[in-house]
Parts: C-alpha cells; sequence; structure tokens
C-alpha cells in the first residue's frame, strides 16, 4: 500500500526534516517475533514452579456467609490456601496512584462478590489440573442479592448497592458531583432558538481486548528479600506500585520484569496478577505462576466498558449546530479501575472537533454487577465519538445537507474556543474531510473544497460565552430521589484569556436559565457581545476563581493549570507522568494519599 | 489428579486400556486432547496412546480405500491415492494443525469442526473399531457421545471416480477459518439425471450429518439450475443449524440453499 502525503497542507507550520514520519520503519520486536525468540513472561519457568488458581463467584451479587476449604487443603498437590486474610493490605483502586479515586476493591474478597468471577480465594498447589481440583472442592455458601446490569436502571433509588464505597452506585466526581460536569454557554436558550431539535441515542457493548496471551505473572523467591516477578503487564509501573501497595511492601523489593506483552489493548493496564503470584511466592516461599485461562481472560478480564450517551443538538436551517447537549454513562462494571479516568478525559474531548457556541454534558461512571472495566484503545473518546460521528449523519439528514459538507461548515477553525476554554489550534478536520471526499468521489461543493482550518475561526468564535452552570446532581441527591433541583448561576463572558473566568453569582432572586436571552436583532445562533448586566451579590462574596468545568483531577486535562496541552492524546494513564506542574491544586480531590 | 499418560504398541491395548478406565480418552493427534488439558479440562484423568503402525497406513482394497486413523491430513495431501480428498484436507486449520489431526480425530471433533467427516459421510465410509467391529460412519456418528472411549481402528471409503465428488467448505476468514458450513457432495449421474446422490453437511447440527431430504429431491432431477430447484428448497428442512462466534441459526438456515446451489453446480 502506498502513502500519499499532502504535504502541501500546513506546509509553513512543519519543518520538514523529520526523521521517522514518512519513512519505513521495523517495528523493534519484529525480528523476535517472526524468529519466535520473544520471549515472554511464560518462558521464565523455574524449577518447582507451584500454579495458582481462584476460587471465583457464580454470581452476580451475593454476600459470602462461608467458604470451606477443609476438603480442598487436604487434597494431593494444594500448598497454600490463600485467603482474604492472608493479603497484607487487601483494598485498592488503581488509580490510588495518582491520587484519584477511593480504594474500592479487595484482590481477594471477603464479605461479598459484586460480579461473575469475583475472586474469594486462591489455591496454590503442584500442577495446575491439582489446582483446579481443590478449586472444585471448596464450598462457598452464598446469599445471593438482587443485581442490577444496566447504567440508568442503577441510577434509580430503589436499585441494589453495587460498591460500598461509593453507595449511590455512581463514582463521586470532585467529593461534590455524581457526575463530570462540562457547561460552556447556554444550551436551553440555545434550543429554543434552534431550528430543529435533533436528539439520539447511541450505545456501545463491552469489548473484551482479547489477547492472544491471557493475563499472567510468575514471581520468584530473590535474594536480599526480595521477589522478582515476570509478568505480562502493558504497564509495569502501575503493577509495581499496585503490587507494593497490596502486599503492603516497599517498592524496592520487588524486582519487576516486563518484555513482550503477548497483545495488551488495554487489557493489561490494570492487571492484578503480580500481587497474587508474589503474595502465593511470599507465603510458599516457592516460586508461582498465577495465569489466566482463556475463560478468565474473557469473564474476569475488564472490558472496555459500555458506554450510552444521549446526544440533543440545536441546529439551524443552514446546518450550523448551536447547541450541544450530552448526558452519558459509563459503565463501569463493580469496581472503579479507570473508568472514572475515562469520563474526565472523553470530557474534555466535548462537542468533539465541531465549533458549538452552547455545549452542555453530565456523564456519570456507574457501579453495576458487570465486570469491571478499564482500558482499550482510545477508551474514553472512542465511544463518545461513535455517538458524536453517528448524530453528525443524522442531523445532516434532517437538514439536508451532504454530510461531508456540514461537517466542514461545523468544524474547528484555529482560534475557536473549545467546550473546555482551550484554544483550538493546528485543526485540521476540514483538510482531512476535503482529501477524504476526494478520494472517495464524494461530491463536495466549491466553496467547501476551498474552506480552511486556517480562515474564519476565532474573533467572535473565541468569546467564552455567558455560561449558566448549576449544582444539579450532588452526591447522593439522586439516590434520595432529588435529582436535579440544584442553584443555577451564570459565569460573565471573558476573552480566552489565560487568566481564569471569575464567577460572578447571579442576584439572589435571579431567575433560572434562559436568563439571557440574546438582542432580538443578534443572529439567532450568535450570543450577544454585550450581555445584559449581572449584578454581582453584595451579601456573597465570588466562590474561589474557577471556570465552570469543575477542575479536573490529575490524569485528567486540566483546565485551569498552566500545562502545556490538556489534548493529550494518550490512550492509557500509564503513559502520563504522575507530577507535573500545576497538578497538585488538583491532587487531592478524591482524598486519599496513599504511602 | 494429575494427568497419566500411558503408551501402548498395539492399538488392540490401547483399546482395553481406555474400556477399563472411564476417565481415559485417546489420544490422536492431540489437536482436542491437548487444548482440552491446556484448558483444564476436568473430566478425563488419563491420555491413552497407541503406536500401533497399522493405524498409520492407507491401503487400497478393491475399489475402496483402507485410511488407518492415525493418517493425518498432511499425510492425505502427500499421498497420491488420496488426491480427491486433498481439498479436504487443505480446509482443515493450518500446516500445524494439518500435520498433527488425524482421521479418526475427525470423526470424534465436535461443532463446528469435523469437515473431513462431512467429506467421509458421502465417501460410504465404514468406520472400523480396533476391536474389529465395523458400522456405518452415520450410525457411529449417532452413538458418538455415548461411546466417547471407542478406538477407531480405520475407515474405509469408496474411491470416486472423476468429477462425482465435491466438497466446499463455507469460512469468513480465509484460508483457515472455521467452518460457518461444510457441504460434501456424491453426485452421480445416469443418463443425464441424477442417481443415488448423497449430501452432507458440517457445522449445520451437533455432529456431522446426511441430508436425506436434499438427496431425495435430487433423485432423477436434471444437474442444472432448475432440475436442482427442489433439492434447494429442501436444503435446511428438518434442520436446526447452531448459533455460534461464527453466524447465527438464521444465518446459516439463509445462506445454505445458496452454497449448495455453488457445490452441485460448481459455481
Amino acid at each position: 500500500m502506498s502513502v500519499e502525503f499532502r504535504k502541501e497542507l500546513f506546509a509553513n507550520e512543519r519543518d520538514d526534516d523529520l526523521n521517522e514520519i514518512g519513512k519505513g520503519t521495523q517495528r523493534q520486536d519484529a525480528l523476535g517475533h517472526v524468529t519466535g525468540r520473544s520471549p515472554y513472561f511464560d518462558d521464565h519457568l523455574f524449577e518447582g514452579l507451584l500454579q495458582i488458581r481462584c476460587v471465583r463467584s457464580p454470581h452476580h451479587h451475593a454476600r459470602i456467609r462461608s467458604v470451606d476449604y477443609s476438603q480442598a487443603e487436604n487434597m494431593p498437590g494444594v500448598v497454600r490456601i490463600i485467603r482474604p486474610e492472608d493479603v497484607p493490605n487487601n483494598f485498592n483502586t488503581l488509580l490510588s496512584l495518582l491520587n484519584f479515586g477511593r480504594d474500592d476493591e479487595p484482590l481477594l474478597s471477603s464479605k461479598k462478590v459484586s460480579y461473575i468471577g469475583e475472586p474469594v480465594l486462591a489455591i496454590v498447589a503442584a500442577s495446575d489440573r491439582q489446582a483446579r481440583d481443590a478449586v472444585a472442592a471448596v464450598r462457598v455458601d452464598w446469599e445471593v442479592l438482587p443485581h442490577v446490569l444496566d447504567v440508568e436502571e442503577a441510577l434509580k433509588p430503589d436499585a441494589p448497592v453495587v460498591n460500598d464505597v461509593y453507595p449511590n452506585n455512581t463514582f463521586d466526581y470532585h467529593d461534590k458531583y455524581d457526575h463530570q460536569k462540562l457547561r460552556f454557554g447556554d444550551v436551553e436558550t440555545a434550543f429554543a432558538q434552534a431550528d430543529k431539535i435533533v436528539e439520539g441515542r447511541y450505545q456501545m457493548s463491552p469489548i473484551e481486548q482479547a489477547p492472544i496471551e491471557t493475563n499472567g505473572a510468575i514471581a520468584a523467591p530473590e535474594t536480599n528479600d526480595r521477589f522478582v516477578c515476570y509478568t505480562s503487564t502493558q504497564a509495569l509501573f502501575f503493577s509495581l506500585g499496585t503490587a507494593a501497595k497490596l502486599l503492603n511492601v516497599s517498592s524496592n523489593r520487588l524486582h519487576f520484569i516486563g518484555g513482550t506483552v503477548g497483545g495488551g489493548f488495554g487489557g493489561k493496564v490494570d492487571s492484578l496478577v503480580e500481587p497474587m503470584a508474589i503474595l502465593g511466592c511470599m507465603l510458599t516461599g516457592k516460586p508461582c505462576r498465577f495465569v489466566w485461562d482463556r475463560e478468565e481472560e474473557m469473564q474476569v478480564g475488564a472490558p472496555r466498558g459500555g458506554e450510552r450517551w444521549y446526544l440533543k443538538d440545536g441546529v439551524m436551517n443552514d446546518g450550523r449546530i448551536i447547541a450541544r447537549q450530552f448526558t452519558g454513562y459509563f459503565d463501569s462494571g463493580a469496581y472503579t479501575r479507570l473508568s472514572s479516568y475515562a469520563i474526565i478525559k472523553g470530557t474534555a474531548h466535548l462537542p468533539g472537533p465541531y465549533h458549538i457556541p452552547n455545549v452542555k454534558s453530565d456523564v456519570f461512571c456507574v457501579f453495576t454487577n458487570r465486570t469491571p472495566a478499564t482500558a482499550m484503545r482510545g477508551f474514553g473518546v472512542t465511544g463518545v465519538d461513535f455517538a458524536i460521528e453517528s448524530q453528525m449523519d443524522k442531523i445532516a439528514h434532517e437538514v439536508g445537507m451532504n454530510p461531508v459538507e456540514f461537517r466542514i461548515l461545523n468544524a474547528y477553525r484555529d482560534g475557536d474556543m473549545k467546550a473546555h476554554r482551550r484554544e483550538a489550534k493546528n485543526c485540521a478536520l476540514i483538510e482531512c474531510a476535503q482529501v477524504a471526499a476526494e478520494k472517495a468521489n464524494w461530491p463536495i461543493r466549491d466553496e467547501f473544497k476551498q474552506a480552511s482550518s486556517m480562515v474564519g475561526g476565532g474573533g467572535e468564535r473565541a468569546q467564552i460565552p455567558h455560561t449558566v452552570t448549576d449544582e444539579d446532581g450532588k452526591i447522593g441527591d439522586r439516590r434520595a430521589g432529588r435529582a436535579g433541583g440544584g442553584q443555577t448561576r451564570t459565569i460573565a463572558p471573558s476573552t480566552p484569556a489565560p487568566a481564569p473566568v471569575a464567577y460572578t453569582p447571579p442576584p439572589p432572586s435571579a431567575p433560572p436559565a434562559p436568563a439571557q436571552q440574546p438582542a432580538v436583532e443578534q443572529p439567532a445562533y450568535a450570543h450577544p457581545a454585550a450581555a445584559p448586566a449581572y449584578q454581582p451579590a453584595a451579601t456573597q462574596s465570588p466562590p474561589p476563581a474557577a471556570p465552570a468545568v469543575t477542575p479536573a483531577p490529575p490524569p485528567a486535562p486540566a483546565p485551569a493549570a498552566p500545562a502545556p496541552s490538556p489534548a493529550s492524546d494518550s490512550s492509557q494513564p500509564s503513559a502520563r507522568p504522575v507530577n507535573r506542574p500545576g497538578y497538585s491544586r488538583f491532587a487531592s480531590n478524591s482524598g486519599f494519599r496513599r504511602r | 489428579m494429575s494427568i497419566s499418560v500411558k503408551t501402548f504398541a498395539s492399538s488392540a491395548e490401547a483399546a482395553s486400556a481406555l474400556s477399563s478406565d472411564r476417565t481415559a480418552r485417546f489420544m490422536g493427534g492431540g489437536t482436542l486432547i491437548m487444548r482440552a488439558v491446556n484448558e483444564g479440562d476436568q473430566s478425563f484423568n488419563a491420555i491413552v496412546l497407541a503406536n500401533d503402525p497399522a493405524l498409520k497406513q492407507v491401503q487400497p482394497q478393491g475399489d475402496r480405500l483402507i485410511i488407518g486413523a492415525g493418517v493425518t491430513m498432511a499425510q492425505i495431501l502427500a499421498s497420491r491415492d488420496l488426491d480427491f480428498l486433498h481439498p479436504v484436507a487443505r480446509a482443515v486449520g493450518g500446516p500445524a494443525i494439518r500435520n498433527m489431526a488425524t482421521v479418526g480425530g475427525n470423526l470424534f471433533a465436535e461443532h463446528p469442526y469435523g469437515d473431513m467427516t462431512a467429506a467421509l459421510l458421502v465417501l460410504d465410509c465404514q468406520v472400523t473399531l480396533a476391536g474389529g467391529q465395523s458400522s456405518a460412519l452415520v450410525e457411529f456418528l449417532r452413538d458418538r457421545a455415548r461411546e466417547p472411549r471407542a478406538l477407531v481402528a480405520s475407515v474405509s471409503i469408496i474411491r470416486p471416480q472423476s468429477g462425482v465428488f465435491r466438497f466446499k467448505k463455507v469460512s469468513r476468514v480465509k484460508p483457515k477459518g472455521v467452518s460457518l458450513m461444510t457441504i460434501a457432495a456424491w453426485v452421480p449421474q445416469s443418463g443425464g439425471r441424477i442417481s443415488g446422490a448423497r449430501i452432507a453437511y458440517s457445522s449445520m447440527g451437533p455432529t456431522p450429518m446426511r441430508v436425506t431430504a436434499v438427496e431425495q429431491a435430487l433423485e432423477g432431477a436434471a444437474l442444472d439450475e432448475a432440475g436442482i430447484g427442489n433439492a434447494l428448497a429442501a436444503a435446511t428442512s428438518g434442520i436446526e443449524p447452531p448459533t455460534d462466534s461464527i453466524a447465527s441459526s438464521w444465518y446459516r438456515k439463509e445462506v445454505a440453499p445458496v452454497h449448495l446451489k455453488r457445490v452441485l453446480l460448481e459455481r
């Protein structure tokens, strides 16, 4: 396949002296793979290697009345039973390594299980088969509980509590809300002015990454009271930190060796095989191997979580989108893992690569009795992109426009203001759309062929609009049957200055939106430059300076932080540095600091 | 339990070891048994092997051929006598699988495997067990679930004249995906009319099967588009194909007549 470079595009923005881009490069692991010499974790077999297998929940949701392993203990080959109380620090959440979120997941559960396959006991035996036979001999007395598998069902007041650490079945954002908010402009007013309202519901099912090599690790005692661990992880330092925390040992006692990952795709970011293998090794003094079989990989391996999105767009007859509202539900499964972070990342991506002056989004990280969800290839963005682009086609159809021209019309231009108050730079959607249309022989009119990402952006479009904010969805409200009902506030407009936007509290008796009807002679889709004046409330001191978007925690693009670019493309948090300037002010949102 | 492995010099000894141990399984090439071992199958504790050279032999016998149960797909591909089975053997797995997979093992393969068995079904196959008992393949398949420890010594098939035997494996991944459906056909003609046709499917039910409704509809019909119309209409008559990750039952039913037509008309 030949590669074609459109070097005439953005020629002035690029030094054409790149060493890699545009040149063929051999993967560094290709030679090892084709000659069969790439070393995997499972190639490090030790004399007398013991095998570990888990007793797992057959129920979506159940309390553990008792566990009887007396028969298993005495079976041939069984060396050790690992019980929940054998785990030194049996409570963790992956992102506690970044001070984000509360510990909510045990390595082995002792009180209740919240998804099928949740481990409650591990057995160390001389062979895999002996471990399996012993697992089959363990008797667990389950008290089956009602379960919930649907994200919207889980938000209802009478839904079963999936995760005791988050009794509202939602992750707590910023110690305040049961969802991640994004507010930019005033969608309600704009909907009232729009010629058409287009709504859509989009859903993505969970996807298992299905690596050829299942999750696994081999641990063995090393000299100086250390342990070596060969692992399939794709996030070595996440795994090291997680193991050190769960096992309550200093990380310098753990010698982690990664290597070739036999397929990861996100499914080996938050692996929990290493602490189990090392724990087996600590308790027996022998090398231990803990590897999931294929069924475990499919059932227990954290997938890309399911997502459901509701989109509502206000559109003018000429095709301009003037308002877009999102309600998103991420199915986190029974525990947090990485969905909380995916939502922050996804919110920073809204409303997609389009200039829309009024944007509102509420995204929920919901706990259900499903397998905990994790990373997979652009998670957080992929699902909502599917929703956005499906919705774009739907709107183009509704307004009778060529879908490519419709995208070009609404695309970001350089200098436009994104909904999270960052200036759009190096925009290229228009050019991509033009080339794609040309390659697909998809006709577009001359004016759209001549459109450019470098022309027409900024100026008026870069003003931060009056923004209506609200206090809807405080933690616990929904559970108590008090959804919404918060106070509406507005934020004064501002230029896209680096200085944070100050709140202007509303007058005490300010009516809720639409408080800012634009003047009649203004174009219907644009907010007036001179807005109605807001009366500062004399009795109230302004809240801390912050943009309407609630400040994001560390792994997310931080709106007010002076960090370089919020639009990191990294699909996995492991690629992000933990300590960056500007992060500290948000670091303890969720209140947990470890070590 | 750990798995024990017992190796015998003759298939008769292996057969008696199998019959005396409920938890024993015979291993031919290992493509099924070793997978089960690796996946932690707890339904058997012993593996029985036989080094009997007779299991590896292919012998002509009149107008028939006797194929040892241990003959691999790769051996078939290397045999000039079995050239009509080359397209069938080539349809099974990749080279590594073909080096291991045996004719005898294929008779026990669960859905969606069993492409070779579909071909044997239309080649008037007789199955001979290690004890000497012989039965038609159709009966053998019917009893298969009840006799998982039967040791097959050989199969006997008829050597087809050219043009009579057809075979097609439909898969979504080329060239070695698992079967969506496999069709084998034996279509002899006399005086421009089909007479004594045999049609078999695999991946369309719990075991490979003869499709008698189609066979009856073909009797006396001309082998052209109009002539096979009734047969195509009966393509899935009385068949409830399985739903799996490759295709739904509905899809299999929908496409079966299309593929059957292609096989019959050699399109």
